[in-house]
């Protein structure tokens, strides 16, 4: 009766079907398996309890190694955190400089209304070849962001393909540049590096890119595609055209309503209840007051051609730093579900290991009373 | 009165305070600017900023951008402004030099336009710090 009963039992835990007499000696003590395992070196039967296939040495490994895996995607993530800081003081302080330049430019706009203007940066000629400048980040981990924004500029080349113009890329990042540089059929005028914080010094070195090649008639417009900065869990890739400016200093989408410059939006980080939040502040900025009977030093037009590369490299900076804003909080988002899935994964594992060392036990100590009985 | 001068660069506010004399590098020449200069817009080459500051001269590097004038306050806003006494002139010299290199092997127009400017950057930096001594 006894041995029928254990022949069941046994049967309906197939894993532990091979476990060799030997394993007497580490019947009591689970963690010390060493004997055990070696000689069960097959280690996986299909089991119909659970998807895991391993023994209890390997599944206690693979414990070990999904915590150290969220260990580190926690600490990435609060990196990021940290880091979307940094970058928002970095937004705060640009804010002097931009808000001046609107006032400025509006204000001098308003002047010059009247006359005829025709800078350089304001040219607008048919278009033949078109630059485009994609902002990627320079670094992985950060889920679908790189790729959200390369997928936007395949998807523009191919447009601009299909109206038969010509294109070239100006490539920001590194993660853009391995991607462009293993497609040699994409013309790539330049590789850039975005640097651990948006500077000047590499808006301005984008700048200088995109002002020559237009200056002297290489292409004949300038798009800037770069990844929107909406809330710490959404951000959306978009196009700009960056030249040629409107005399306005108005920077256009791609369907060519404009993008006020005064209606500048700025974001701010915030922890409401313990948490992290996003407040998008639209400023209007004041555009009033300054002596209205302004004398302009040079001619008007060349007091336009030095405001309008100044618009063009602080548009230029706003956009690498939304761009990276938006990577560290893409990182945040894929680094947070990491480590909710790391903790899963490791409760799951946990569960299947105490079954298995429970099951362990209970076919040891049947065996031990089987054994007894049938020395009676 | 006192004048107030205001450095902006994307980056930064560089300078934000009161000054004595300012004298400005504009694209048609120097222009000094004292208390109750009349309202003035103007652009800003590539060039030093010399600023008197109770009767001591500070020299700054502008790269270019523009300047506003009037009720004795002053508004320059630039691309990038030093400080002189900020700028390493061991690293300045050898900017300068390989911008020089650089812009004697340019060709064509783009190539140019961009040796030019990096060649005026580097010399800019060079005079603001040889002006002091």
């Amino acid at each position: 009766m006894a041995c029928s009963n254990l022949t069941m039992l046994v049967s309906s835990k197939p894993s532990l079907s091979d476990t060799s007499p030997l394993s007497f000696s580490s019947c009591l003590n689970p963690f010390q398996l060493s004997n055990h395992s070696s000689t069960v070196s097959t280690p996986s039967r299909s089991s119909s309890v659970t998807p895991v296939h391993c023994n209890l040495r390997e599944l206690r490994d693979r414990i070990s190694s999904v915590t150290n895996t969220q260990k580190i995607t926690e600490a990435m993530k609060l990196v990021a955190a940290a880091k979307v800081r940094r970058a928002q003081e970095a937004v705060v302080n640009a804010r002097p400089f931009s808000e001046t330049l609107v006032e400025v430019l509006y204000s001098i706009n308003e002047q010059l209304q009247t006359e005829d203007v025709d800078a350089p940066l304001t040219n607008v000629r048919p278009v033949k070849k078109v630059a485009l400048v994609v902002v990627t980040g320079d670094r992985g981990l950060c889920g679908g962001f790189n790729n959200q924004i390369i997928k936007k500029a395949e998807q523009r080349i191919k447009e601009l393909k299909s109206l038969n113009l010509e294109y070239t890329v100006i490539s920001v990042g590194k993660k853009g540049n391995s991607y462009f540089l293993r497609r040699p059929y994409i013309p790539v005028d330049k590789f850039l590096e975005g640097g651990n914080l948006p500077t000047a010094k590499e808006a301005q070195a984008i700048a200088d890119d995109v002002f020559s090649l237009f200056v002297s008639e290489e292409v004949d417009k300038v798009e800037l595609l770069y990844t929107k900065f909406v809330s710490l869990v959404k951000s959306s890739p978009v196009i700009h055209t960056l030249l040629p400016l409107s005399p306005k200093g108005e920077i256009c989408d791609i369907n060519g309503t404009c993008v006020d410059a005064a209606d500048d939006e700025f974001f701010r980080l915030t922890t409401k209840e313990g948490k992290l939040t996003v407040e998008r502040d639209v400023v209007r900025t004041e555009t009033i007051d300054f002596s209205p009977v302004l004398q302009f030093e040079q001619d008007p037009v060349q007091i336009l051609d030095a405001l309008l590369p100044l618009y063009l490299n602080s548009q230029i900076l706003r956009s690498l730093q939304e761009s990276l804003a938006s990577e560290l909080a893409a990182r945040m988002t894929a680094m947070s579900s990491a480590t909710d899935n790391a903790k899963e994964l490791k409760k799951n594992y946990t569960q299947v290991y105490n079954r298995k060392r429970q099951a362990k036990i209970t076919g040891e100590i049947l065996e031990i009373v089987a054994g007894a009985d049938a020395l009676i | 009165m006192t004048l107030n001068l205001c450095v902006l660069t994307p980056n930064r506010t560089v300078w934000n305070s009161k000054v004595n004399e300012i004298i400005l590098s504009t694209n048609s020449g120097q222009i000094g600017v004292l208390p109750n200069h009349a309202s003035v817009a103007t652009a800003v080459d590539i060039g030093i900023l010399k600023i008197r500051l109770d009767g001591q001269w500070l020299t700054m590097a502008l790269m270019g951008g523009f300047a506003r004038i009037g009720n004795n306050e002053i508004t320059v806003l630039v691309n990038d402004a030093e400080k002189g006494s900020d700028i390493d002139s061991q690293e300045a010299q050898q900017t300068l030099e390989i911008a020089e290199a650089n812009f004697r092997k340019a060709e064509g127009k783009r190539q140019k336009i961009e040796a030019n400017l990096a060649l005026r950057r580097a010399r800019t930096r060079v005079e603001t710090i040889n002006a002091i001594s």
